[in-house]
């Protein structure tokens, strides 16, 4: 029996009452604006009157599959919404597509195409089409004899790149043969992503062990994991923290041979501190955590990006001056009036 | 021919198949995933492989997601995704078919 694949429009308060029962009695329960504002579309299987499947895109993340097998074959409406939801994104030139799930439906997507990045004891995160990491991974510079050079590696978002950035990537350079240094590709930050890569590469531009990158999709966007379909006893950030660790741990060290990772000490930032301790029981054995204590300029204040962005909202950068390196100085100098009417449109500058 | 765009073609229901292509550098590399592809995989991936070099593809990168499609289903399929990779979609290749 051939069943049509119809929109669902969540708009109308019928059709999303439905929507959100059906997901519930799937044991979805998180529909909070946050997550559900973000759906691009939906779309649904009906059998008589009854919702039976239903799947979502927002952006390039599919969202809020959910599938009813009574009475068909097991895996033919899940197929038939992937596939749809699929060649939907397709058509929008959106041709990669990721996906965050339960563990326990990994394998399902697997089955029809998708890879998987990474999974913790809850819950995974797969890709399909292309650029996929493999060509990510493929595309990065690389130095001779890698695998038998010692590789270290720092992440970082750079928002914007200050001296205390460029301590941690010091301290690096100096007890390895050479640095990966991934900036945040993520566009929720003040400073645009071209702009951190931009003032990250000026930066360290004298650094000749040091190799800065864009981390692509794949790194520290723990920020924009969805996680509606969690546990309620599992929080978010512990659930996207550690999936994040994963992916680093299981796909980027290996092909890079990095064998120690680079984090800042955090007193200031809960999150970012929550991510630092996902990181430590999550890489070793195969990679280990050196976390270096937070440079301080000469007062004796700790540098922080949250520090400069609130300086460039007062319009004051005398505070600042020696917290910076002259290329992100200037460069904030000549840009100050649009970095205040960025956030002025109301830009967040508190969080990372 | 080059590969132009990623494009895609098929769906993942029973007997049918999906196939993606995108730009690939080192000849036709398949990437098969099916349930008989102990039985049928080397079939499947010469019939792609055949199917696109009639279109002059030497270069391309395939991901075919097989749910049981016959050989006649495999290079309809994979005929739509080459046209629609080389953006020829308004003129149909009636000669290959």
């Amino acid at each position: 029996m051939y069943e049509s694949i119809v929109d669902l429009n969540l708009t109308n308060s019928k059709v999303r009452a439905k929507w959100q029962a059906f997901l519930k009695s799937l044991g979805i329960a998180d529909f909070s604006d946050r997550e559900v504002d973000q759906i691009d579309f939906t779309i649904g299987i009906y059998n008589g009157d009854d919702l039976v499947a239903t799947g979502s895109a927002a952006g390039n993340v599919l969202k809020y599959v959910g599938v009813c097998n009574k009475g068909v074959t097991t895996g033919s409406r899940f197929n038939a919404i992937v596939g749809e939801l699929v060649n939907r994104l397709f058509q929008q030139q959106i041709f990669h597509i990721f996906v965050f799930t339960k563990k326990r439906y990994s394998e399902s997507f697997q089955h029809i195409g998708f890879e998987q990045l990474g999974d913790t004891d809850v819950a995974a995160f797969l890709e399909m089409g292309d650029p996929n990491i493999h060509d990510y991974l493929d595309g990065l510079p690389k130095v001779p004899n890698q695998q038998y050079q010692q590789i270290g590696a720092v992440v970082m978002n750079a928002n914007p790149f200050t001296l205390g950035h460029r301590y941690l990537v010091e301290k690096a350079a100096k007890q390895n043969d050479f640095v990966y240094v991934f900036v945040v590709s993520a566009e929720r930050s003040l400073f645009t992503a071209d702009e951190r890569l931009k003032l990250v590469r000026a930066g360290l531009r004298d650094l000749d062990n040091v190799i800065v990158v864009a981390g692509g999709d794949y790194m520290v966007s723990y920020a924009t994991f969805p996680a509606y379909f969690l546990p309620d006893n599992v929080t978010a950030t512990d659930y996207q923290t550690a999936l994040d660790a994963r992916v680093f741990k299981t796909q980027i060290a290996p092909a890079l041979h990095i064998t120690t990772r680079y984090v800042g000490s955090e007193p200031l930032s809960k999150t970012t501190n929550q991510y630092n301790q996902a990181l430590k029981r999550e890489l070793p054995p195969d990679v280990q955590v050196v976390e270096v204590p937070r440079n301080q300029d000469q007062t004796g204040a700790v540098i922080t990006a949250t520090r400069v962005r609130k300086a460039i909202k007062a319009g004051d950068l005398s505070n600042i001056i020696e917290s910076l390196p002259s290329s992100t100085y200037d460069f904030i100098k000549e840009n100050l009036h649009e970095l205040q009417s960025r956030i002025m449109k109301g830009m967040n500058i508190d969080g990372n | 021919m080059e590969i132009k765009q990623t494009a895609i073609a098929g769906t993942l229901e029973s007997s049918d198949i999906q196939i993606m292509l995108s730009k690939g550098q080192s000849g036709i590399q398949i990437d098969l995933e099916s349930d008989v592809k102990k039985q049928f995989g080397d079939q499947i991936n010469a019939v792609i492989t055949e199917t696109l070099k009639k279109f002059d593809i030497d270069n391309v990168k395939v991901k075919a997601v097989d749910k049981g499609a016959l050989d006649c289903v495999i290079k309809a399929r994979t005929i739509a995704a080459a046209q629609r990779a080389l953006k020829t979609v308004d003129q149909p290749a009636w000669e290959v078919l």
